[in-house]
């Protein structure tokens, strides 16, 4: 056994033109094995002595997870590479190498804390004199053990119904949901909250539940009047399509909607927007949460003729994609790894990214389980054209279509080899030869030739290009053309076997038919199959798959772990989905992460009421409007946010046993909303809620984004929120925020200042003025007309009688942000607010007084007390 | 206790903050638990009241020479072959298909079998450390010793796309923040009245990506970049409406803060109202302090001559580059200056018009801010990047350009402590792979991080529960890169 040619020492640019014609050995030294030293002998020492002493002593500090000194000793290249203090390893010289002087502690102390046996340093020594042996492909992975510790972790203990406690003083408590509440308040020595006033509660839940400000009420004695006037505005609040389109919101982020493919060329996506309107509706309906679980990882299974049902498997569509990515295999790849980690995030809350490469570092999920979660998903194949049939149509469609099949086949197949070489030929777009020759040779396969997986990777490359048989007749010679002619009309004989064509939908999913391609872990040398299976910890043996009715050709894989999913033995779901909208409403979930259960969050601060709104939930046919009500209704909801007191701000300064009520900023949505329900121009219909404006991923809603509107490329269950000097100049000196103002300012027309001030209070704030504001608001008009110019003044086109002109007869706050990033888009008549462009042109001009009173409205519209609920 | 348990969880905004928990906050409710170890531990004062800014200048974890970076992104992918790393081999093989002997990567365009096409090029060692330069660029050459020259990059997106999403944030996939978001996340910035992170393009093509190249990913918004725009106002919103005038302006801002004062003063423990009434002051103070920052009329006629701002092809970027070097003397943290903006330099075909052409526009702009940097002391103290989201192949395509090359290309870094005049890493004889000190762009982030005084490891933003760096956990810092600090 000879050492291969390869000298660490010799500096590679020193390498002379004779060495040249093997430059592959340059490459190879630095990223393949020793193929010389494939002996079993050398294997058997490797695995019986090598390989269990790294694992056990040495990756967990220089493994998958860290490289202490930047040394990583998981692959023999990484050790030959070494750290920053040099190489660890020379094959066949262990004196030379740093990996034995520092086990024997000669150089380096490694392991700190423990020096390994003579017996083990002679193996390792041996091993390196003779070559230093490595499997080919291997990475070294630390073995994870599951222990009972694992088994205990809170989320995967079975969801529990306990009984809420007797607290004392219980008349505070409005329901089961405060005696939880108001236990642990006082076992911490803490008592709750005032009630919140009615005013307050009546602006706080009309934003909770449908995302706009209230209109303005005269008078809040009604609530003496009717007892149950909260109660009942909440059951009104729910039927309105505002709640779905409020709802919508997080759901979008979770499971990262958009309205195109991201990257560079960021094309639209037409269909995507019926997915956020079957979401819209859903919430609406109240559609059972097991249900739109169902129906968004198994639509096309379980309901194959229900349109709602196919859009909804557009949660399986909603990755970025790349239109021109030669390496169609890799693409896939992180197709499938976005499904499987958003299923994991969105439904689950288990943070299943890390284990994609290693397994978890703080939680009990191995890598396994995330291909075994992947698996489910193996047989995944985005259509355009799927049939929306019940499964006597497509049975029928099916058997008509391969009779047809069966009769044409030869007429086909010379059809086929006479078209086909030129269609590829000539294919536009990004063409056909661009492909590797693998790739290549998968397309050029007849489909029923293909393995699944191949099926799904040529169908994924077919995306790339265009093929024009309309343009045969310029393309083929005359003689050629006449026997495709031909062929044509031999084969249109045939026409009355074709089954009539099925309706459609595009942009959805299912499977690439009824067998699924293996799923391995990735980089496994071994490709050992990976089952569809859940995470190891909850149950370790694979899932039994039920087989699908043969007209849907489909595994079933994805109805089973649906099921498993929805399935109320589930310890995650129902848990998951009520800390969401607990979340909503207190600004933190029971438990912190709302998408990740794991280790690095905190355990949930109230386990039992966790588990008890999660029994109820799921006895109340997972109904979230149900859900809503409940926790709407509890005195724990209706505290008031203000003045938080001792000792609660010296025990509980986060508030997460909730005292009081947390107050929060509005979303980008909520602000936006707002503004255009104060202008009028929801109302009219001038202006469309900024939930149905496109997300275009390059080029995100500018007002939105400005206020933490996420990416949507990956799941996110909870929107950062910052204030930033870049809202305040928007806010400022946008014009789109001043044409509102001016819109407003249009629909009062009161002419009577005070009386123009208490109107505008009542409008915007959903309050009466104090007295003294009023009179701050005067003399703020006032002093504002002193500094103004009368409008003859002003430049261009002025008219003096026109008090207030049409603006703004379109509006669209989200108009994307141009300029040095983006494509301008050229939409010259909206309304952007994109400030270079939407300010080039100055407003119409208004009188003194009426821009006095467009700037105090302007004020409000950018006020704290506009954007905050209390 | 590991650090991640020191986190502040974020729930309530209803009450005042110790300074730490601001920090781990950041303002923004997430779980910065990085700024806690950036920071020194006297300046924690758990009593201190502080304006709640995440944009805050921090101390770095170790001493460091660079406090500013300007990274001058070629964008399209400069030709490693025809710049910086000569290759007689690609000359001696021209016009004959590579031995079938190289690992094969999958190409953009499909034409690894085209034949290996020459470099017309002439080649001289420049300065004292006898650099290799071309003759595309003759007066970058002229600071052949202050250039830290990495033959061995590589990366893996192979198109546009995923190879400048990659560059800037380590990513060839969407969603990760941008070096200079993770740069402005752990030091802040200087000068709060100026963005922290800017980013400038010399002509008005998209870059690929757009915005989504300064971004920031999942952390808070306040760690984007701000695109300076070609025309008009310098950044959005930044200048008032036509119709009102500063003195209006002023009457109204003072009338809103009076609102937001009373506001709050029934929720004294909300310090997100105090942040929002301070962030009104500060987009007040940008409006006339941005402006001032990039006017260029205030810069001597021998200085816009050196930038070459006086002609073309020079003067666009040129600007860029003058306005790169004025904005890090008032403290911005990070700037990207774009040339060739929408892939101009993807010579696909016809390279050697479209490199000499791209060359000739970036060669003065780029030496005259390394000689700009230099005479005013700034150089030590900012560190200039220069490359693209690749290189390209010694093969040839369509018979006159070459393809794009992921796997060995070269970029260079210059001031900021490193060690100039020397090259460092190799690739295989031909440029088509990074052979020997092999630097993907995950160390390249890591060492940048690490220029700055940051530890690439420290770094970290918890997202979704999860640790996440910069790096994705596998970057490198190539340490023999730095001068002793």
């Amino acid at each position: 056994m000879s050492f291969p040619t390869f000298n660490h020492s010799k500096p590679l640019n020193m390498i002379t033109i004779s060495d040249f014609f093997k430059p592959v050995l340059i490459v190879w030294c630095a990223i393949t094995p020793w193929l010389n030293a494939q002996s079993p002998a050398e294997q058997e020492h490797f695995e019986t002595h090598v390989r269990p002493i790294l694992t056990k002593n040495c990756i967990q500090c220089h493994g998958p997870l860290k490289h202490e000194s930047g040394l990583d000793l998981t692959t023999l290249s990484s050790m030959v590479r070494g750290g920053d203090s040099g190489s660890a390893l020379v094959p066949g010289n262990a004196s030379e190498s740093m990996l034995l002087s520092a086990i024997r502690h000669e150089s380096l102390q490694m392991p700190p804390d423990k020096k390994l046996s003579d017996a083990e340093a002679e193996q390792i020594s041996s091993w390196i004199d003779r070559g230093a042996f490595w499997p080919q492909g291997q990475v070294l992975r630390a073995i994870t053990e599951l222990t009972d510790k694992d088994r205990q972790w809170w989320c995967l203990q079975p969801i529990l119904d306990p009984v809420p406690p007797a607290v004392q003083d219980s008349k505070w408590c409005r329901n089961e949901i405060d005696r939880f509440i108001l236990h642990r308040l006082q076992q911490e020595g803490l008592a709750p909250a005032p009630a919140a006033s009615d005013e307050q509660l009546y602006r706080r839940v009309h934003f909770a539940l449908t995302g706009l400000p209230p209109r303005y009420q005269r008078s809040f004695d009604s609530g003496s009047e009717d007892p149950n006037w909260y109660e009942r505005m909440i059951d009104q609040l729910l039927t309105e399509k505002s709640y779905g389109e409020n709802q919508a919101r997080f759901w979008l982020d979770l499971v990262r909607y958009a309205d195109s493919d991201g990257y560079r060329a960021d094309a639209l996506r037409p269909a995507a927007a019926q997915y956020r309107d079957y979401v819209v509706d859903a919430f609406n309906s109240d559609k059972p949460y097991d249900r739109f679980v169902m129906e968004q990882i198994a639509g096309d299974e379980i309901d194959p003729s229900s349109r709602q049902s196919i859009v909804a498997t557009m949660f399986l569509r909603h990755w970025i994609y790349e239109h021109n990515q030669r390496d169609v295999e890799g693409q896939w790849q992180e197709i499938l790894d976005d499904v499987t980690e958003t299923t994991a995030d969105a439904f689950l809350a288990l943070g299943l990214k890390c284990a994609r490469c290693h397994d978890h570092k703080y939680d009990p999920l191995l890598q396994k389980d995330f291909f075994r979660l992947q698996a489910y998903f193996a047989a995944l194949h985005p259509r355009e054209d799927l049939p929306v049939a019940s499964l006597e149509e497509r049975q029928a469609y099916l058997e008509k279509s391969a009779a047809w099949e069966v009769a044409t086949e030869e007429i086909r197949l010379a059809l086929y080899e006479l078209e086909n070489p030129t269609l590829l030929a000539k294919a536009t777009r990004e063409g056909f030869e661009k492909f590797i020759p693998e790739i290549k040779a998968m397309i050029l396969k007849q489909p029923r030739d293909r393995t699944p997986h191949e099926h799904q990777i040529a169908t994924l490359a077919q995306r790339q290009y265009d093929v024009h048989p309309d343009k045969l007749p310029e393309w083929l010679d005359k003689e050629t053309e006449a026997k495709r002619q031909q062929l044509l009309a031999e084969l249109a004989k045939f026409d009355e076997l074709k089954p009539s064509p099925l309706p459609t939908q595009a942009f959805v999913a299912t499977d690439v038919g009824p067998q699924a391609p293996p799923t391995w872990i990735v980089g496994d040398p071994e490709k050992i199959e990976v089952q569809p299976g859940p995470p190891t910890i909850i149950d370790e043996s694979p899932t039994t798959i039920g087989a699908t009715h043969p007209a849907l050709q489909t595994t079933g894989r994805r109805t089973a772990l649906a099921q498993w999913i929805v399935d109320k033995k589930n310890p995650l779901t129902a848990r998951v989905i009520v800390n969401r909208i607990w979340e909503q409403h207190f600004g933190v979930g029971l438990a912190e992460n709302a998408s990740d259960f794991g280790r690095l969050g905190e355990p949930p601060t109230h386990p039992e009421l966790l588990d008890w709104l999660a029994s109820r939930f799921m006895e109340d046919g997972w109904s979230l409007k149900k859900l809503h009500r409940r926790i709407l209704t509890s005195g724990t909801y209706q505290q008031s946010s203000l003045g938080a007191i001792q000792p609660a701000t010296e025990i509980d300064p986060a508030n997460r046993l909730l005292s009081r009520m947390n107050s929060r900023r509005l979303s980008g949505e909520e602000i936006v909303d707002s503004m255009i329900q104060a202008s009028g121009e929801l109302k009219t219909g001038e202006a469309k809620r900024a939930i149905y404006d496109k997300v275009m991923r390059n080029n995100l809603p500018a007002m939105v984004s400005l206020f933490d509107f996420p990416d949507r490329i990956r799941s996110v269950s909870k929107r950062h929120r910052t204030t930033t000097s870049t809202q305040a100049l928007m806010l400022m000196n946008n014009d789109w925020v001043m044409k509102r103002a001016r819109k407003i300012l249009e629909s009062l027309t009161h002419h009577d200042s005070a009386e123009f001030v208490a109107v505008a209070y009542q409008t915007l704030f959903c309050r009466d003025a104090k007295s003294d504001e009023v009179a701050a608001a005067l003399v703020f008009m006032e002093d504002y007309m002193l500094r103004t110019p009368e409008p003859d003044l002003l430049e261009g086109p002025s008219d003096s009688t026109v008090a207030i002109e049409k603006v703004a007869a379109a509006v669209d706050p989200n108009e994307p942000i141009v300029g040095a990033s983006g494509k301008p888009k050229s939409k010259d008549e909206k309304v952007s607010t994109e400030n270079s462009k939407s300010n080039s042109k100055p407003l119409p001009p208004l009188s003194r007084n009426d821009q006095a009173r467009a700037a105090f409205l302007h004020s409000l519209l950018n006020s704290n007390e506009m954007i905050y609920v209390d | 206790m590991s650090a991640f348990q020191t986190m502040v969880p974020f729930s309530s905004p209803n009450r005042a903050l110790s300074r730490r928990e601001m920090l781990l906050r950041g303002g923004a409710g997430f779980g910065a638990i990085a700024l806690a170890s950036l920071m020194d531990d006297s300046c924690l004062n758990a009593n201190e009241v502080v304006s709640p800014s995440p944009l805050t200048a921090r101390l770095a974890h170790h001493t460091a020479r660079a406090k500013s970076v300007i990274f001058l992104f070629m964008e399209g992918g400069p030709s490693h072959i025809d710049t910086f790393d000569p290759k007689p081999a690609v000359q001696q093989l021209a016009g004959k298909p590579l031995p079938s002997s190289f690992a094969r990567i999958i190409t953009a365009m499909g034409e690894f079998d085209s034949p290996v096409l020459a470099s017309k090029r002439k080649w001289k060692q420049h300065g004292q450390s006898g650099l290799w330069i071309s003759d595309w660029l003759p007066n970058i050459a002229t600071h052949a010793d202050e250039l830290a020259v990495i033959r061995s990059c590589w990366t893996n997106g192979i198109n546009h796309s995923g190879g400048v999403c990659q560059m800037n944030s380590g990513s060839q996939f969407a969603g990760r923040p941008s070096l200079g978001a993770w740069v402005t996340y752990g030091l802040g910035t200087e000068n709060e009245n100026l963005p922290a992170f800017v980013v400038m393009q010399d002509n008005k093509s998209a870059v690929t990506n757009g915005a989504r190249n300064w971004s920031a990913g999942f952390m808070p918004a306040v760690y984007q970049g701000t695109a300076l725009q070609v025309e008009g106002s310098p950044f959005p919103n930044l200048s008032r409406s036509k119709n009102i005038s500063d003195d209006q302006q002023r009457l109204e801002l003072d009338y809103l803060k009076t609102l937001n004062v009373k506001h709050r003063e029934s929720r004294p423990d909300n310090t997100d109202l105090e942040a929002r009434i301070n962030s009104f002051e500060l987009a007040y103070q940008m409006q006339s302090n941005a402006p001032e920052a990039i006017d260029l009329s205030q810069e001597s006629a021998q200085t816009l001559e050196m930038y070459g701002i006086n002609k073309t092809p020079t003067a666009a970027y040129g600007r860029n580059c003058l306005m790169a070097r004025r904005l890090v003397e008032r403290g911005v943290r990070f700037v990207q200056c774009y040339h060739g903006a929408g892939s101009k330099w993807d010579a696909h075909s016809k390279i050697e018009s479209n490199h000499t052409k791209m060359c000739s526009e970036m060669d003065q702009p780029v030496a005259a801010l390394l000689t700009d940097l230099k005479q005013r002391g700034l150089l030590d103290q900012t560190l200039v990047i220069w490359g693209g989201e690749f290189g390209r192949t010694p093969q040839s395509e369509k018979g006159d350009g070459r393809d794009h090359n992921p796997t060995g290309f070269t970029m260079w870094l210059a001031g900021g402590g490193v060690r100039g005049g020397q090259t460092y890493g190799t690739t295989d004889e031909v440029g088509l792979h990074a052979v020997e000190d092999r630097l993907h762009v995950h160390d390249l982030h890591s060492t940048v991080l690490h220029l700055l005084g940051i530890d690439h490891r420290k770094l970290v933003f918890l997202h979704k529960g999860r640790p996440e760096r910069i790096d994705q956990n596998e970057g490198k810092v190539y340490s023999k890169l730095g001068l002793p600090t």
